[in-house]
């Protein structure tokens, strides 16, 4: 971050080489830093949280992790390739549906039904990426809103599956039906909370691998002009598809997780509009941080808990989202993830002031 | 197979839905043809004015003339505000970020309207246009004034908006934005009085299409910001740039979405209708081209 370069007149050679070498070395610091805080963070997320946590929010924070991989999927295909989608909670309903059908129809274990429900998803997911890839942004935006709204009038109509007999798995007639199937090891609230949470570190960390690697690389060339990446050799019909194809994976993974954690699923829980404000949060969040997904997530699950514990209504969130798009946009576009340490470092800034001033030849701050 | 009698009825909703559909879709052609924006908050717009007329009728005593100019008044100041404000601010930037701002206008306005006219309870409110109540008779089909006001500005906006544009010097100045804007002020058009144009005349549309849809299908406030995909879906048709093909394609979708409805068989499936269409007129008319020379993303 600190790459304000302070030039010394006295010495070019040896002087900035070994500035180099501490600068090396103060990142190299802050990089072994930041992964304490992650690890020392996960561990509390999956060890004491659970626990300590009423079950309220217990179920809370598994509705977040869940959506913390489906806001890195769309984070991915809007942040690193410039795909937007409009549709995400539509292949987040898919990935359900796919998931309760299987954990109902056998008794396959629940790793092998998540990565079911994945592949299921992402076939289904490229399928929609096909016709897309001919499209430019905005087109691709509206089909995908289109396909959304279809899927929903679809699942509107199948509905999710009860138990019941046949392809669609639905039992109208039901009194009672069963709930959907938990993973043996994780039947309580608070041990799926820790199951959906080491799903979740695996596909982010499955996400970060690739955009460590060669699609990531491909991605970026890709959404800095398509022209460039042709002319630099990359096929960006199979890397579209790709970003499309990791999307729709890990959000039908995340639909596998949600199959288990609400236990029984109903269409109307899934509308359009969820799919316009998940891609509201994720624009807020950050689209070009892995972390603007977590953030996301907390925005769009967590926030309504606490607003509702506190007494205040959840539409203001939707107010809230709305301004959120509309300042992303305008002003901010890495969103919540990069504005945060800002504000807060310049908040620090002005406290510091005061006590500056008796040091005049102090750093000169940050960034910028 | 139900008879044609049992058609009848829904042809007649049909086309009056169809009328409205193509008011909305000619109104979000024309605003995305003069400033690059496709208003996603159209129908948000809309139904946050009609939900302010039914305060006025029901509350504020005002009425029923006056709650509706202040449903369309409403709906154009809001529009305008937002082209003025927004539409500045991301002028230069992809359409796709424009349309996915409108959308943030369309989050507020929905969140305030669920805040302001709660549906919590089963409360459920209803806007009902004194054309309603008198019609007249086709052989044994009964139709009401209001579907014939909903075709029949459909049809008239349509036909206005053709017009407006050749002839008029500001729908030249329209069009002409449409084909390049820096040429456009460079030779002397007042860019920034046209665009608020287009965008008040949008305004006037959303709410106008607001008031006819909220007595048609229902004054609520998730159904009518999303209503907005069938205009969207007739405009999508027309390639977001012919107004003929868009009022054609908004008929159509309001009459097969209609008209689906007596088919037990596929009954539940027949609001799929624009999205479908939509796909196949996206998949049949999208550039052959697969390297798109913009930036993409936000």
């Amino acid at each position: 971050m600190a790459t304000t370069e302070v030039q010394a007149p006295e010495a070019p050679g040896d002087g900035a080489l070994q500035r180099q070498a501490l600068r090396l070395r103060q990142l190299d610091t802050r990089a072994r830093v930041r992964a304490v805080v992650v690890v020392v963070l996960l561990a509390f997320c999956l060890f004491p949280m659970p626990s300590i946590l009423s079950l309220y929010y217990v179920g809370a924070m598994t509705q977040v992790t869940v959506y913390a991989i489906v806001a890195l999927g769309l984070g991915v295909l809007v942040g690193r390739v410039g795909l937007v989608s409009l549709g995400q909670a539509a292949v987040l309903a898919m990935g359900a549906w796919v998931a309760a059908r299987v954990l109902f129809a056998t008794s396959l274990p629940y790793p092998l039904v998540l990565l079911i429900a994945g592949l299921v998803t992402m076939v289904l997911g490229t399928l929609v990426g096909l016709p897309a890839l001919r499209m430019r942004g905005l087109y691709l935006a509206l089909i995908t809103l289109m396909l959304a709204g279809a899927i929903s009038v679809v699942l509107a109509t199948t509905n999710f599956p009860n138990g019941g007999g046949g392809f669609l798995g639905y039992n109208g007639n039901a009194v009672h039906t069963p709930p959907i199937r938990r993973p043996g090891i994780a039947n309580s609230d608070p041990a799926f909370l820790r199951y959906s949470i080491v799903v979740a570190i695996l596909m982010f960390l499955f996400v970060v691998w690739h955009l460590r690697t060669r699609p990531g690389r491909a991605w970026a060339a890709i959404r800095q002009s398509e022209a460039s990446a042709v002319a630099a050799g990359i096929n960006i019909v199979r890397y579209k598809l790709w970003a499309f194809a990791l999307a729709s994976f890990v959000t039908g993974v995340a639909g596998g997780l949600l199959a288990g954690a609400d236990r029984y699923l109903y269409s109307i829980d899934f509308q359009t509009q969820d799919s316009i404000t998940l891609l509201a949060v994720v624009l807020m969040g950050g689209i070009y941080s892995i972390w603007g997904a977590v953030i996301a997530a907390l925005l769009l699950q967590l926030l309504p808990q606490l607003l509702n514990s506190w007494g205040v209504s959840p539409y203001w969130l939707t107010v809230l989202f709305g301004v959120g798009v509309l300042q992303v946009l305008t002003t901010a576009p890495a969103g919540i993830v990069d504005q945060m340490p800002r504000d807060l470092a310049r908040l620090g800034r002005l406290l510091a002031r005061p006590f500056r001033q008796a040091h005049p030849t102090g750093p000169a701050g940050g960034a910028q | 197979m139900p008879s044609w009698q049992n058609f009848q009825p829904f042809l007649v909703i049909g086309l009056a839905l169809g009328g409205v559909y193509a008011l909305s879709g000619v109104g979000m052609v024309v605003l995305y043809r003069a400033t690059g924006v496709l208003n996603l908050s159209f129908g948000a717009v809309g139904a946050m004015g009609a939900l302010i007329a039914w305060q006025a009728i029901n509350s504020w005593g005002l009425p029923q003339g006056i709650a509706w100019l202040i449903c369309v008044a409403f709906a154009a100041v809001l529009t305008t505000l937002y082209g003025l404000v927004f539409g500045a601010a991301l002028a230069k930037r992809d359409p796709v970020v424009k349309a996915v701002a409108t959308l943030g206008l369309a989050l507020i306005l929905l969140g305030v309207m669920d805040l302001l006219w709660t549906t919590s309870g089963g409360a459920s409110r209803s806007l009902t246009l004194p054309t309603d109540s008198s019609g007249f008779q086709i052989s044994s089909l009964t139709v009401d004034w209001t579907q014939v006001i909903s075709l029949g500005l459909g049809v008239a906006l349509t036909f206005f908006t053709a017009i407006f544009l050749r002839v008029t010097r500001l729908g030249t100045a329209m069009r002409a934005m449409a084909n390049d804007r820096e040429i456009t002020a460079m030779l002397g058009v007042p860019v920034t009085r046209v665009l608020a144009a287009a965008w008040f005349g949008c305004g006037v549309l959303a709410g106008v299409a607001g008031l006819l849809l909220a007595d048609l299908v229902a004054l609520d406030a998730t159904t009518l910001t999303f209503l907005v995909i069938s205009s969207l879906a007739a405009a999508l048709i027309g390639q977001l740039r012919s107004i003929a093909v868009t009022f054609i394609a908004a008929i159509v979708i309001g009459v097969v979405d209609s008209m689906i409805t007596p088919i037990n068989s596929i009954t539940n499936y027949r609001d799929m209708t624009p999205f479908v269409l939509a796909v196949i007129a996206l998949l049949v008319l999208s550039g052959r081209s697969t390297v798109s020379l913009e930036r993409g993303g936000i």
